[in-house]
């Protein structure tokens, strides 16, 4: 064996990685050059610096608990089955409209649940969805359901983004059924939000769109409200709920639909 | 207020099943994790962030039994993120990656030892990520050259010679200090 060759052999010889044979082949050679077995040793002497144990990094020790909490949220949404929130502090963009949310749900339904509701997370959440419940109320009043008239996602997509700052997904569905209508702004607490209409036969669908907070995740299940279908999930730092009087399984085909349109643009 | 679910959404089992099998499997290896993550994005900050999107990417596509290779997949997803955050950061010039030379105290007590961590670690930091990369998964995670290739992404012939040069160069970084300590 050369020199050459040796060189070109000396790394997997080194890390093991080379067959019993070659390697005896090299073992030989390097007893007997001295030019070789200094490379050698130089690689030696690299490896011993970088496998001094403080040369590594170790993990902060509070990162595994974090980790830990957000991989539970991963799970335990659907387990807790409830519209979770993590915190318990109220969002403090959200008091204005509670009242105002309540009181337009107690005239409604002839009940004051929402004003004898303790402040748990359970309720929180549920003040999201009851404004949500609203505002899809609400547009369904003559004159409030669209703002922007077009069955276009080309027409309606821009025209949101003149007047949010985030950019809410809009498809066409007709294919399938849903058909695109227009767009609205709207509110949830004092937050304005998108709402992205479409129809099905009768039925409106309101796909409220707004941008991921740590108050408002909505777990990726169905759930039914004051008569109401509604389905939230998050996707691409958006969190999205559609509101509907349509039967859940149509529900569930647009937000399947939804989803995998999401998927296939991203 | 009754929880707005009821009766509906009873998660399956297996959810958490995976959940407890996954963190059996993986949270051990956060170390290894945090070690590669740290050396190549080269500060503590966006190295937590690059461990933590690592976990949750791995949860998202664990399916279990993984044994032997569960620590390579897991560094492969490691390295992964960090090359997307790499991307975006740019900062694939190496005059900005000379300017990130790890900071972390050592606990070690002797002050030459000391120093020579402190060395260690800035050649390291100063070579080229390639080479870098397969220093840290070579010789710190101990992977063989299969593992490493499937990690990063390219043959084993060229993590061999990668090892080669990298293994050359931080030599030289090495005898580089030694000498302008000495004057």
């Amino acid at each position: 064996m050369t020199c050459d060759e040796l060189h070109e052999h000396l790394d997997p010889f080194f890390d093991n990685e080379l067959g019993l044979a070659e390697a005896q082949k090299i073992q030989q050679h390097l007893e007997q050059c001295s030019g070789c077995g200094e490379v050698y040793a130089a690689r030696l002497a690299v490896r011993q610096a970088l496998q001094k144990p403080e040369v590594r990094f170790t993990s902060p020790d509070d990162l595994r608990d974090q980790i830990q909490a957000e991989l539970s949220k991963q799970v335990r949404p659907a387990h807790q089955a409830t519209w979770r929130l993590p915190s318990f502090q109220f969002p403090t963009w959200l008091m204005p409209s509670l009242a105002g949310a309540a009181a337009v749900l107690a005239v409604w339904f002839g009940s004051n649940v929402f004003l004898t509701a303790k402040r748990s997370s359970n309720d929180l959440l549920g003040t999201v969805t009851a404004q949500l419940v609203s505002d899809h109320m609400r547009s369904l009043l003559p004159e409030h359901l669209i703002d922007v008239v077009s069955t276009d996602q080309h027409t309606v997509k821009p025209w949101f983004a003149g007047k949010l700052s985030f950019s809410p997904p809009v498809y066409d569905l007709s294919d399938h059924g849903f058909k695109l209508i227009g767009g609205r702004l709207d509110y949830l607490g004092n937050q304005e939000i998108a709402a992205v209409v479409f129809q099905i036969r009768q039925h409106y669908i309101n796909l409220f769109v707004w941008p991921k907070t740590e108050y408002t995740y909505l777990p990726d299940t169905l759930v039914q409200k004051e008569g109401f279908n509604m389905y939230g999930w998050e996707a691409n730092g958006l969190t999205m709920c559609a509101v509907t009087d349509a039967a859940p399984d149509a529900l569930k085909a647009f937000v399947d639909l939804q989803k995998q349109k999401h998927a296939e643009t991203e | 207020m009754v929880s707005l679910y009821g009766s509906l959404g009873r998660v399956p089992m297996n959810e958490e099943e995976k959940l407890t099998r996954f963190e059996g499997e993986m949270l051990p290896l956060m170390n290894d994790a945090y070690n590669l993550a740290r050396w190549l994005v080269q500060n503590e900050q966006d190295a937590r962030d690059m461990v933590q999107e690592a976990y949750l990417r791995a949860f998202k596509f664990f399916s279990g039994v993984r044994g032997e290779t569960g620590r390579a997949w897991l560094l492969r997803i490691v390295r992964n993120v960090c090359y997307d955050h790499l991307k975006k950061r740019k900062v694939y010039s190496s005059d900005a990656e000379l300017e990130n030379i790890p900071s972390d105290s050592s606990p070690e007590s002797s002050l030459q030892v000391k120093s020579e961590v402190a060395a260690v670690r800035s050649a390291l930091a100063s070579l080229p990520e390639d080479f870098r990369t397969v220093l840290v998964l070579r010789e710190m995670e101990e992977l063989s050259y299969r593992e490493i290739s499937e990690i990063t992404q390219v043959p084993i012939g060229t993590v061999m010679s990668r090892l080669a040069r990298g293994r050359q160069q931080l030599a030289e970084a090495l005898k580089q200090m030694r000498e302008k300590d000495l004057v």
